[in-house]
């Protein structure tokens, strides 16, 4: 039975990491397609084989938080886990699936990680787990790196961009400076990739490795190496048609602001993945966005997106712990 | 497309490329009201009417614009220029193609036939004195470009305006020439009472062309120099 239910787990996990190259991976990346520094054949190449370098080589710390950082395993029956995860990934993937159908900019980093919440609060309530047991300062670390992330990609964003301004705008020719940072966009396109495989990756691996009953060490590359491959193959098969119709509505991007928001984006992301905390990459984008905007890079730059982004943080972790209670209870009985 | 997700909503309407265009077609309509002019010397009336429309359907197809900005320019966007700026901005920027509809209209009120020949020649001179200034404004006009490209910098904003005291310069020869033009009229004693009075309102409105050019650069300078 725990066999069955880990393969389980790692079926329903390989959707979620597909769900994040479908929609996550392909938002990162809209920008070099919006500013036209890269085609749509050399994006997707790019973004698949840097997802999956990201993922398998700088993916284990955040995995690690999801696993076990929230809801202490090692207290739990592995078949509990193992249901738990499973829980975990069917309710996630859910929400991130009827989201995506109403495209609110909902993440799925928030969403597993109201998930995994969910599960160790069902733990709770059946008296496997106290509630002191559940990692609540790792939570508030998280909670708080979701608040902080968009505001370090602003502000990383507005100071790469007033560089870029005072330095070189004001004093080259503009042509000839765009020109130049067409090839730079390359480099930040595949920074942006990277980064997001390294922090997005866990959404997948996170409960595999949980269900896998990894406990004392650390998550063996196989099953980062399968998150890449389904975020890989998510970006290949749906996200190639993401990055085209939102790069289609981004025409205002010159490189220079592709690669400031670029840059931002790539960098908190990546120092949030050495941290090991799972934020969202496109929340990131957004704040490196408004960023640029801040320091006069942009033409017009819409706020309201703002206030629908807080309402999916406020909607997201309730409804993604909920499912995952109602899931868990009911499989538990069952398996 | 049905399963997406994005925020790239966060790139907002950008009013500046309308608002350029919106331009160009208030110098096509100046474009058009000297040619109605001339064919009105050479008693060409299908022409002037023919004029007539096209200036209608060039206001019109302003209107819509003016219509698209004011309906997308909402209080969430972050522009890179005041928002009620901009609107001003536009709302005089609009009169101009109003004033050119309105001369069109005027010329097909009534044939002329008693004014003289230095009359006329005074009113080509104001029209052509009109275009440069309306060219001069869409130069102007067209500097949001590389002002945007450049986020604003000194240099680009030193550049672009520089185009508004030549404006200035404009309206104020478009001034004169219809000081002389009323005071031409206003003394044609030969000429029918109606024809003066018709030519006396075409002065007026085709100066207020020239003066809507000139207080539309002044709104561009406000807008660029708030900011």
């Amino acid at each position: 039975m725990l066999t069955l239910i880990v393969i389980l787990a790692i079926i329903v996990g390989l959707y979620m990491a597909w769900n994040v190259g479908a929609n996550d991976a392909a938002n990162s990346m809209a920008t070099s397609y919006g500013s036209h520094a890269l085609t749509l054949k050399q994006i997707v190449f790019i973004a698949a084989i840097l997802e999956f370098c990201g993922a398998v080589l700088a993916g284990h710390r955040v995995t690690s938080t999801i696993a076990k950082g929230i809801v202490p395993i090692q207290f739990l029956d592995q078949h509990l886990v193992a249901i738990g995860a499973l829980a975990a990934l069917l309710s996630a993937g859910f929400w991130i699936t009827l989201a995506t159908y109403y495209h609110l900019p909902i993440s799925t980093s928030h969403s597993i990680v109201g998930a995994m919440l969910g599960f160790g609060l069902a733990a709770v309530s059946q008296g496997y787990l106290t509630l002191s047991d559940i990692h609540w300062f790792v939570l508030f670390k998280i909670v708080a790196s979701w608040i902080v992330s968009p505001l370090f990609g602003a502000l990383i964003a507005f100071m790469v961009f007033t560089a870029i301004r005072i330095a070189i705008l004001d004093r080259y020719d503009i042509p000839a400076v765009e020109h130049v940072f067409r090839y730079l966009q390359v480099g930040t396109a595949c920074y942006v990739a990277f980064a997001h495989g390294s922090n997005d990756v866990a959404n997948a691996t996170g409960p595999i490795s949980a269900a896998l009953g990894f406990l004392g060490h650390e998550t063996p590359i196989w099953v980062l190496a399968i998150g890449g491959l389904g975020i890989a193959v998510g970006i290949a098969t749906w996200g190639y048609r993401v990055i085209e119709t939102v790069g289609k509505r981004i025409t205002e991007l010159t490189y220079t602001r592709g690669f400031s928001a670029e840059f931002a984006t790539a960098t908190t992301v990546l120092g949030a993945s050495m941290l090991g905390m799972p934020i969202s990459t496109t929340h990131t984008l957004v704040g490196s966005v408004i960023g640029v905007g801040l320091a006069g890079g942009l033409a017009s730059v819409d706020l309201r997106v703002v206030r629908k982004i807080i309402i999916s943080w406020l909607v997201t972790i309730p409804v993604a712990a909920g499912l995952s209670i109602a899931l868990y209870t009911i499989m538990v009985i069952f398996l | 497309m049905k399963f997406i997700r994005s925020v790239t909503d966060v790139f907002g309407y950008s009013p500046f490329k309308s608002l350029r265009l919106h331009a160009e077609i208030c110098g096509r309509a100046v474009g058009l009201l000297q040619r109605q002019f001339h064919a009105y010397r050479k008693e060409d009336f299908d022409t002037v009417e023919k004029l007539r429309d096209e200036i209608d359907e060039l206001e019109h197809e302003a209107d819509k614009i003016k219509e698209e900005i004011r309906g997308n320019i909402t209080s969430s966007l972050m522009l890179l220029v005041d928002r009620h700026d901009l609107l001003n901005f536009l709302t005089v920027q609009d009169e101009i193609i109003n004033y050119c509809e309105h001369v069109g209209h005027m010329l097909t009120f009534r044939e002329v036939k008693t004014a003289p020949k230095d009359i006329w020649d005074e009113f080509d001179i104001l029209l052509a004195k009109i275009m440069e200034a309306v060219n001069e404004y869409e130069k102007l006009v067209d500097h949001i470009a590389t002002l945007l490209a450049s986020s604003f910098s000194k240099k680009e904003i030193v550049e672009a305006l520089l185009h508004v005291p030549e404006i200035e310069n404009l309206e104020h020869e478009c001034d004169m020439i219809q000081i002389g033009l009323h005071n031409k009229l206003f003394n044609a004693d030969d000429m029918n009472p109606l024809d003066a009075h018709l030519m006396i309102e075409w002065v007026v409105h085709l100066g207020e062309i020239a003066n809507n050019t000139a207080r539309a650069a002044d709104r561009f300078r406000i807008m660029i120099l708030s900011r």
